[in-house]
């Protein structure tokens, strides 16, 4: 049984709440259909599922290793080679502290930006039914669903005023 | 209230906790009123202000001028400068903002200025006490280089009057339209004290635009005053005492902080109106999760203020740097500079980084009594071993003899009590000769935001004057 | 506020895409003149690696000369980007829309262009890998004590950050690109987007990421100038570098020279492209009131700077200061400095028909930058080229002809940057001014109509 991906295209956001309203009440689950736009709205705008993220342990575990593996560097490359200068300990906590706080603050963006992509579901190989003019302030519908079940998708998004349905 | 577009429909209900501006005239008038417990609060902070004072007599007579030993007055001073001093910032910089998160809370912040007349009390002994710039044909180090021999004295009380009396008239000036509520919503003393202090106050387009004006005016030679205060106490009263210190950091590390004191300062100050108060309904979560974020700001500042000043010393390795940090890190003060650290920076930093402390209205309160008691602390570290250099080696080109830790007497712990004490007894007197919650900037957020429907999701349409 | 209008998604894509889908007929003349330049500079770059350091003129005491001075600058302009774009972002201010990306980038390429200045200030720059810990064989490793590897690290940090905050937020329009573009081209933007296609989960992400990387960014804006300055501040040696104020005294100057290079690019952006509809009056209005508060503070700083130079009343410091400020030609650049960087163009933006007039903001924000460019001048040289106790040679500093040629190639190449990556990218945000449209309304107050806005419910 092969899964597709149907999208109807509205021009306006208020049918677009409806079409989403639509799918629920013919029994399709939130969180199998999604809305598309071309800029952000307001979360919850059109009644569809809320996501959930994990975003936020990303920087910390970076931060975490950054800050393990600087303090690491700075030590061990002190340590092994120790040269004192300007009459300072070999291990100089106030220096170190500074190039510790870089890389730490270093591995938390890194993380933190591979944890956009990552729960942004990114980079999406198969991105499904997608209309070029969502970006042009279109509003897309989109469902994945059983093939038998396309025709009811269909009716839902149509019956809510879609202007054109795409299939992928 | 209505939008222009078709998306954005008003709710029907109101919002359950936006009050009608009768509710709100109503509630904030009768909330200045006086209960049996606000009555004893108010003795018992009479009765230790009263200590304060002894305290300030008996050192005097015990003491009489070692200067060495007058270090914790000039911290409390210095703390109440900090933490009374910083708090009329939080009504003046969001506002000219346009936050709107802020008009609940100005009027409180503004109110803090009472606090400069207990700043300015504690300063008069210090004022005597303070050396000439010239002794012995021999001048100190200042910032006063050609300056008559008293300049400190007299341009120290003068920027901390300025600053007082600028700040009275900014809390006088917003004040203006409650007290004609007053006149109308109230009776007996409180109409009659409306009546006067309203100046006629009608609420027509031109007094508006003058209230903007002056509350716009005021709030920038407030800000321009505060650091020059600041600038002068920590320098004349601080710096110039010990030989050798020079740190060009040092009055905007005093300024920094004293803003993350003064937003600690209202934060506490918000939560104590809203529990004992009466006022829940007014202060809510926003104004305490925009003061938590503001207070988590300003404790990294602190830090980096800190920071920027002690990784020059410590590289400097010159005799007059490592007196710097001997006397003042880790020499004699060297567990009040530990506790300081830690309740000014770390402890806040690592509190207020967890959202469920953060978003909420306890936990920037208790982060606020921390970051409070340890400005206290950092302030003591400060001044006390400052003072604690002994007059005849304020001339010399660096500290050689670190003095021993200085501890407070009974009479320094009655002093920090009791100016304590009285400062927060004008805040509550205060509270009763006008509603802690602005009634017209209450009335003004009420107008300009309102509970919206947006599709399917719930939002606040704020909107947004120049 | 910012005034709203009306402007479909139709039409802010036709508009703000119109280098990638049109290029303009200025771009490649002035693409093909702007790289004739810079080719003469990577030639002159060859020139002095080649010949040595001794074609400048830095000779005994003063060795850090006009090439210091300028990374300093550059490293100052780049921190306009993350000022702009965090802490507007923090603050939910609107008119951050159409200037963020622009700034962001401006932190890019400056710091790539202050980077290369110390590179050829080495003299040996293919020497440079050294800074970093690699050499385990001979077991010798960088000292972390020395403020000269502290600089790599907070640049390296810096730079990366910001060009991985810049592609996060570019993402929706690259999405957009791919849209709207064919062949090549559609391959190009379909590689890079990702496949965005713009559901909630996205732009949630792209929303939460873009506040907790300006959150991040922010302590690393603050760090990177700081960094620069304590290579100066922790020196002893030469008068007037000893300083605890330097670090925000840097960051804040930094600041003041960022923001107003922001101005200058905005102004150039909405002549060349023509995108008055999005870079409007108002946003040069609330850009110069930033301004006011930023340059106010950074002239506080300067006093505090030099009031506790004096302070000690040392005989060297005041020596330097009185050279500084009162010997010929020091003094006439001293006034420039103060003229240029704030007593002409503070008091001017004080007037609202100046702020809202983008020629003069343009012209004035230029002048800061001159007068931003001299202070770095007069925080670097002077210290070094006074004439000290026991030093036996103390020749005024020169610059080079070759010097001045790379501080006005810095600016060329610069640009040539920018407009290299407009061609490819859009530099307005095209998402946030859509967003804007979304979440912006005006509301009936009476009889007034005031611009509002949308506050999701936390």
């Amino acid at each position: 049984m092969s899964s597709k991906s149907v999208l109807g295209l509205f021009q306006e956001p208020e049918p677009a709440a409806d079409a989403m309203d639509a799918l629920a009440a013919v029994g399709f689950e939130r969180g199998t259909f999604d809305v598309l736009t071309g800029t952000p709205y307001p979360e919850g705008a059109f009644g569809e599922h809320v996501p959930q993220h994990r975003l936020f342990r990303f920087p910390a575990f970076g931060a975490i290793i950054g800050f393990m593996v600087a303090l690491l560097f700075t030590a061990a490359t002190q340590i092994a080679y120790p040269v004192v200068s300007g009459g300072k300990p070999i291990l100089s906590l106030f220096a170190m502290l500074i190039i510790m706080y870089e890389l730490t603050m270093l591995s938390a963006v890194i993380a933190t930006v591979v944890g956009i992509i990552f729960e942004s579901r990114l980079p999406n190989l198969k991105p499904g039914a997608y209309d070029p003019r969502i970006t042009e302030g279109w509003i897309g519908v989109v469902i994945s669903c059983d093939d038998e079940r396309v025709r009811d998708a269909e009716l839902a998004l149509k019956s809510s005023g879609a202007l054109e349905i795409k299939h992928a | 209230m209505a939008t222009d577009r078709h998306s954005h429909t008003e709710v029907s209900h109101e919002h359950p906790s936006a009050p009608s501006a009768g509710e709100v005239v109503e509630d904030l008038v009768a909330a200045t009123g006086a209960g049996v417990t606000f009555r004893r609060v108010a003795y018992i902070l009479g009765f230790l202000a009263v200590l304060g004072v002894v305290g300030v007599i008996g050192k005097a007579v015990t003491v009489g001028g070692d200067t060495t030993k007058w270090g914790y007055v000039a911290a409390v001073m210095a703390f109440l400068l900090t933490a009374g001093g910083g708090a009329p910032m939080v009504a003046i910089a969001p506002a000219l903002a346009k936050a709107n998160w802020v008009r609940p809370a100005s009027r409180i912040a503004a109110m803090f200025s009472l606090i400069g007349i207990v700043t300015s009390l504690l300063l008069i002994p210090l004022l005597v006490l303070l050396p000439s710039l010239v002794v012995e044909e021999t001048r100190r180090r200042s910032v006063w280089f050609e300056a008559p021999v008293y300049s400190p004295h007299v341009w120290g009380m003068m920027a901390l009057v300025g600053l007082t009396v600028t700040g009275l008239a900014l809390f006088y000036a917003s004040a203006l339209p409650d007290f004609a509520a007053m006149r109308d919503h109230s009776t007996g003393w409180r109409q009659r004290w409306g009546e006067k202090l309203s100046r006629g106050w009608r609420g027509t387009d031109v007094q508006w635009r003058s209230l903007r004006m002056r509350i716009g005016m005021f709030g920038t030679l407030y800000f321009l005053l505060l650091v020059f205060t600041h600038f002068l106490i920590s320098t004349d009263f601080a710096m110039s005492m010990v030989p050798g210190w020079r740190d060009a950091i040092f009055p905007m590390y005093h300024s920094v902080s004293s803003l993350q004191a003064g937003i600690a300062s209202v934060t506490l100050a918000l939560w104590v109106a809203r529990r004992y108060g009466g006022l829940e309904r007014y202060l809510h979560l926003d104004q305490f999760w925009a003061l938590g974020k503001l207070l988590f700001a300003f404790s990294l500042l602190w830090f980096y203020f800190f920071f920027s000043a002690f990784i020059v010393f410590w590289y400097g390795r010159a005799n007059a740097d490592i007196a710097f940090l001997d006397l003042l890190i880790r020499g004699p003060m060297v567990y009040g500079f530990a506790t300081a650290f830690v309740l000014c920076f770390f402890a806040p930093w690592w509190l207020l980084i967890w959202n469920r402390l953060r978003v909420s209205v306890n936990g920037p309160a208790a982060v606020a009594v921390v970051v409070l008691f340890g400005l206290l602390v950092d302030r003591v570290r400060l001044y006390v071993p400052s003072w604690s250099v002994p007059g005849d080696r304020i001339h010399d080109s660096y500290l050689t003899d670190i003095p021993a830790t200085i501890w407070p007497d009974a009479f320094d712990i009655l002093t920090i009590i009791g100016a304590v004490s009285a400062a927060v007894l004008l805040m509550l007197l205060a509270s009763r000769a006008v509603p802690a919650v602005s009634i017209w900037e209450v009335q003004q957020m009420n107008l300009l935001s309102r509970p919206v429907q947006f599709l399917r999701t719930h939002g606040v349409l704020v909107a947004k004057p120049d | 506020m910012q005034q709203r209008r009306d402007l479909s998604q139709t039409h802010t894509n036709r508009v703000l895409l119109n280098s990638q889908l049109n290029t303009p007929s200025w771009w490649l003349p002035t693409v093909i003149l702007l790289g004739i330049v810079v080719i003469i500079g990577w030639v002159v770059i060859g020139f002095i690696l080649n010949k040595g350091l001794g074609v400048t003129g830095l000779s005994r005491p003063v060795f850090w000369g006009l090439m210091i001075v300028t990374f300093v600058f550059w490293v100052g302009i780049s921190h306009a980007g993350i000022m702009i774009s965090a802490i507007l972002r923090l603050t939910q201010a609107e008119w951050r829309r159409p200037v963020t990306r622009a700034a962001e980038l401006l932190t890019v390429f400056s710091l790539l262009t202050a980077l290369l200045f110390p590179l050829i200030h080495e003299g040996r720059p293919w020497r440079a890998y050294w800074y970093a810990p690699y050499d385990f064989a001979r077991g010798i490793f960088p000292s972390v004590r020395s403020p000269l590897v502290w600089d790599p690290s907070a640049i390296g940090t810096y730079l990366t950050g910001s060009t991985l905050f810049l592609y996060v937020a570019l993402l929706p329009d690259l999405g957009n690109l791919r849209d709207r573009t064919t062949g090549w081209q559609k391959v190009f933007y379909t590689m890079l987007a990702l496949g965005w296609r713009g559901n909630p989960r996205q732009w949630k992400l792209q929303t939460i990421g873009g506040i907790l990387l300006s959150a991040l960014m922010l302590p690393i804006f603050v760090s990177v100038h700081s960094i620069v300055s304590w290579d100066f501040a922790v020196t002893t040696g030469v008068e007037g570098w000893h300083s605890t104020i330097f670090a925000p005294y840097f960051v804040i100057g930094a600041v003041h020279s960022g923001v107003s290079a922001v101005v200058t690019m905005m102004a150039l952006m909405r002549w060349l492209w023509k995108w008055g509809d999005f870079i409007r009056p108002e946003h040069f209005d609330a850009l110069a009131r930033l301004l006011i508060v930023v340059a106010t503070g950074w002239l506080g700083f300067t006093f505090l700077e030099l009031i506790f130079a004096l302070y000690t009343l040392e005989g060297p410091e005041l020596a330097l200061r009185e050279m500084q400020i009162f010997s010929w030609p020091w003094n006439v650049w001293f006034i420039v400095f103060l003229l240029t960087g704030y007593f002409i163009p503070v008091p001017l933006w004080l007037f609202k028909k100046v702020r809202n007039n983008i020629a003069m903001m343009f012209w004035t924000s230029i002048l800061v930058n001159i007068g931003m460019w001299l202070e770095r001048f007069f925080i670097v040289v002077p210290g070094l080229a006074r004439k000290t106790p026991f030093t036996f040679a103390w020749e005024s500093y020169k610059p080079s002809p070759i010097e001045w040629f790379l501080l006005g190639w810095s600016v060329a190449w610069v640009s040539f940057l920018m407009l290299l990556f407009a061609r490819f990218f859009p530099l307005v945000p095209l998402f946030e001014q859509k967003e804007s449209q979304v979440f912006t309304t005006n509301v009936k107050i009476g009889r007034a109509s005031v611009p509002a806005i949308i506050r999701e419910q936390e």
